[in-house]
């Protein structure tokens, strides 16, 4: 009858006996004669171990056209389950959910699989077994089988096997598919993640900023339960420096969002030979406060924001005096002062919309940034560092750059004073960047996720928040009534607040430690004391001969020029930060193999890169595994990690000399000089290592 | 002054950008423009007695909407135990308005004639108000249904109060139904008392609604 009739003919009688009566009913169920999905228990080994655990699986062989359910069907359907009826003793896990497909059918998405699947299930075998004796797990499968039409069937499955005090033996088509089924089963994801969420829209971030993303083929990801997501929307993915975005559907449940979003992320990575898939375990945070935010919120925020910025210690010097000059010229015009006010706002409102676009099309052109991205490049940090220097310093009175930041009440009546207000502005917005006052997080959160203009309207509001206090004060001349006549005590204030510049210096300092590490930190400091001596040079040589003052002018520029140099330095010293080697790996050389292979020592090499995804799950799911370890201590083999993430030309000759021009790599060099190596799959499996392991070095 | 009207302006623009986003049409993939809370979309059906039906005919009365597709499982195990006859007799009993909607087109599983549909009625005993044949899939989709059975239940006032399955037993297994909370019975129960519904949205569950 399978042979004879085809799918649609069998489907055809199905439904014509169903409006036939209710007598028909049974033929869909579990009695019809014609299952679409043959199912059966398969298992690792070929006899049980009397109290170890080892795993077995349901294997489904599935119609062509049809399809079963993952643990989360999506918007129909139903997983498969099964209900046992163990022997005495024996425990009988959940699944270990291979991760699925998205399979549309019309308007419904549902997740499942087609074809094959083997879903595998730990069992753990009780200690009192009689070894030669037979044991029969046995169970009732059912589940749900879908095209267009769904049948749920049920069918009885059992595996009986001898039980062995010793090792059992492994079953080596059972072993097969159970190692490749457990391949495809997520592992958690070595990425922290993060959503936010608007009325519409989730976006999930994934920081894996090590990822080529020119080698990611596709990206998915599969929610673990109804409501957080629509299944159906398609999820537009984004790659950038900072890992990967995927801009998702908001779903119908309005609390789904309230925690964690737990899901499979499964990411298809381009490699020598085809393409790989690679499934994680993700539970991303939620942003905080960006949930709901509307547009109303979120400015109001921002504006907040902005005002709180004025009293971090990184603004408030440069804002205090600019403000103590205005002190000093509390007899200025009224309406001079409102438009110093006015002209301030406006260079604050110019900056941040520089720094608003420029973070806009960067994103726009896919990379993952938010604000503080200018942080992430210790080029900047360094500079920053140099800039927040030299005003501290000319704070401290060290240095007068010609009497125009600090003096600058002296320009408040002329022209030429308003440049220094917009200058002003520019600078608190620069000084700004390294601090983030609370309510910025949520209101940036939302800006980035929003169209450009909607974003850059936030990041005004915060602007214009940084702008306030200060604008405010201009227009409402009255308060300087209340303060005591300027002396003595505006220098002495003035000289305190160097401190909260220097500070964050220090700060910056330790920013460019992490990124760059000791010969950032090198590079920074030089500069710093560059600039020192610069300050000193320009302000000694005040009052000295004119040619003088003209030489130690241009050695000053020259020597700034000098510190700016070195601050690229320290970005660059960030290109020489070395990836971590793992205990029991060696760093890999030319020179060290061929001297364990002029020994006849067996050797393992793995040629891996940091950005690529295959190499890490085979690191995490076989080759970091006790048992890989084990073998080889055991086997004395030497492991050596070749780390090509910076593209080592040395890495690349042994790349080329086994025809490859990627990652990753496993190659098995036997015991005994001279012997060829056995070159492993790019897919690795604990079961592929440890029997490459055992064959190649007995 | 100058300041002032600025300020006022900025915040024009931005009541702008809302209204914007407000006006942007649903995307080619939303299926359902039906949600939970907010109005319940109008539509207008044939039902099996040949009369037009509008959800706008049911104003003060409150409506339960069932997708249906009688050779679906999911619909058998309710209909086979006498589930979904009771909560029908339940409902109109108290003057609640109960239509069975089937959006399965012509060649697809469910796909019934008018007579035929009446006929599944009598010979299950079934008691719906009216049967609405929705071929063209368009209330259906209007809904965001996706399963059979698929639950919805609208107040008095017009709202949306309930989406989802029928109870919290998501399988096909007729031993399932005892014991199971039924989700659109409390949601009725509560909308009676005046009260909001505790579990509005659920995940239905059965057979894929089989839109064209």
């Amino acid at each position: 009858m399978r042979i004879a009739m085809g799918g649609v003919v069998v489907r055809v009688l199905v439904a014509a006996l169903l409006l036939a009566g209710g007598a028909s009913v049974a033929l869909a169920a579990a009695d019809a004669p014609e299952p679409r999905v043959r199912v059966e228990l398969v298992s690792e080994v070929s006899e049980i171990p009397a109290g170890r655990s080892f795993w077995i699986g349901l294997r489904q062989r599935i119609e062509p056209g049809w399809h079963t359910y993952w643990k989360n069907p999506g918007d129909s359907g139903e997983p498969p389950r099964i209900e046992w009826t163990p022997p005495p003793g024996f425990t009988l896990g959940e699944f270990a959910w291979p991760h699925p497909d998205r399979i549309r059918v019309g308007p419904v998405m549902s997740y499942g699989y087609s074809g094959e699947v083997v879903l595998p299930i730990p069992v753990s075998a009780p200690r009192d077994l009689v070894p030669g004796a037979r044991v029969t797990l046995r169970g009732q499968a059912s589940w749900l089988v879908c095209e267009k039409i769904c049948i749920p069937e049920e069918a009885p499955v059992a595996l009986t096997l001898p039980v062995t005090s010793g090792e059992p033996r492994p079953d080596a088509r059972g072993a097969a598919l159970i190692a490749t089924a457990r391949r495809a089963v997520p592992v958690p994801s070595p990425w922290p993640a993060s959503f936010s969420a608007t009325r519409e829209t989730v976006t999930l971030s994934v920081a894996a900023p090590d990822l080529a993303s020119e080698r990611i083929a596709e990206v998915a990801f599969y929610p673990a339960g109804w409501g957080a997501i629509e299944n159906a929307a398609p999820q537009h993915v984004r790659g950038g420096t900072a890992g990967l975005t995927l801009e998702l559907a908001r779903g119908p449940l309005p609390n789904a969002l309230s925690g964690p979003l737990e899901g499979v992320l499964v990411v298809a990575e381009k490699l020598d030979g085809g393409v790989a898939r690679h499934a994680f375990v993700v539970s991303a945070s939620p942003i905080a406060g960006a949930g709901a935010l509307s547009l109303l919120a979120a400015l109001t925020l921002a504006l907040a924001g902005g005002v709180v910025l004025n009293l971090m210690p990184c603004v408030l010097p440069v804002l205090s005096v600019k403000t103590l000059a205005l002190v000093r010229h509390a007899d200025g015009h009224a309406l001079t002062l409102r438009r110093h006010g006015f002209v301030y706002t406006a260079g604050v409102l110019a900056s941040f919309a520089v720094v608003a676009g420029v973070l806009l099309t960067l994103r726009a052109g896919g990379a993952q940034l938010g604000w503080g991205f200018q942080l992430q490049s210790p080029v900047f940090v360094t500079l920053l560092a140099l800039v927040l220097f030299t005003l501290a310093l000319s704070l401290s009175g060290v240095l007068v750059i010609g009497g125009r930041f600090t003096g600058a009440g002296q320009m408040l009546a002329g022209r030429a004073g308003y440049a220094g207000t917009f200058f002003t502005g520019a600078l608190a917005t620069v000084a700004a960047t390294p601090c983030t006052a609370p309510f910025m997080g949520a209101a940036l959160g939302y800006a980035v996720t929003q169209p450009w203009t909607t974003a850059l309207l936030v990041f005004e509001a915060l602007g214009l928040g940084l702008a306030l206090p200060f604008l405010i004060l201009t227009l409402l001349p009255a308060w300087r009534r209340a303060l005591p006549a300027p002396g003595a005590w505006t220098v002495r204030l003035q000289q305190l607040l160097a401190f909260p510049l220097y500070a964050t210096v220090a700060w910056l300092v330790w920013v460019v430690s992490q990124q760059a590490g000791p010969q950032g930190v090198a590079a920074a400091l030089a500069g710093l004391l560059v600039i020192g001596f610069a300050g000193w040079l320009y302000q000694t040589s005040r009052g000295a001969q004119a040619r003088w003052r003209r030489a130690a002018t241009l050695a000053a520029i020259a020597l700034a020029a000098v510190s700016v140099a070195l601050g690229t330095l320290a970005g660059a010293a960030s290109a020489g930060r070395v990836a971590t080697t793992s205990a029991g790996w060696e760093p890999f050389s030319a020179a060290r193999l061929a001297e364990l292979r002029a020994a006849g020592k067996p050797v393992f090499v793995n040629v891996t890169a940091a950005w690529c995804i295959t190499c890490l799950v085979n690191e995490r799911v076989a080759l970091g595994s006790r048992a890989v370890s084990d073998a080889f201590a055991r086997n004395g083999i030497t492991a050596l990690k070749a780390d090509w993430t910076r593209r080592d030309p040395s890495i690349t000759q042994v790349l080329g000399a086994f025809g490859r021009n990627g990652v990753p790599l496993y190659l098995v060099y036997p015991a005994g000089a001279g012997r060829p190596p056995a070159v492993l799959p790019q897919i690795l499996s604990e079961t592929i290592v440890l029997n490459a392991l055992d064959k190649e070095t007995p | 002054m100058s300041h002032r009207s600025l300020t006022r302006r900025t915040f024009l623009a931005g009541t702008g950008f809302v209204a914007l986003a407000k006006a942007v049409p649903a995307p080619a993939w939303a299926v359902g423009a039906a949600k939970v809370g907010t109005a319940a979309p109008g539509f207008t059906s044939t039902a099996t007695t040949g009369q037009p039906v509008s959800l706008g005919d049911y104003r003060d009365k409150t409506v339960v909407l069932e997708w249906t597709n009688h050779d679906c499982p999911y619909v058998r195990k309710h209909y086979e135990t006498g589930n979904m006859q009771t909560l029908q007799k339940e409902a109109t009993g108290q003057g609640v308005v109960w239509l069975t909607i089937i959006s399965s087109p012509p060649g697809a599983q469910g796909h019934v004639s008018a007579g035929e549909a009446d006929a599944l009625t009598k010979k299950r005993n079934a008691s719906p108000s009216l049967v609405l044949l929705d071929p063209n899939g368009a209330v259906g989709k209007m809904y965001g249904a996706t399963n059979t059975p698929h639950m919805y239940v609208v107040d008095r006032a017009g709202t949306l109060v309930y989406a989802g399955a029928i109870d919290d037993r998501p399988t096909s297994r007729k031993a399932d139904v005892e014991g199971a909370q039924n989700y659109v019975r409390a949601a009725l129960a509560d909308v009676a008392a005046g009260q909001p519904v505790k579990t509005p949205i659920t995940r239905a569950y059965g057979c894929t609604v089989k839109y064209l």
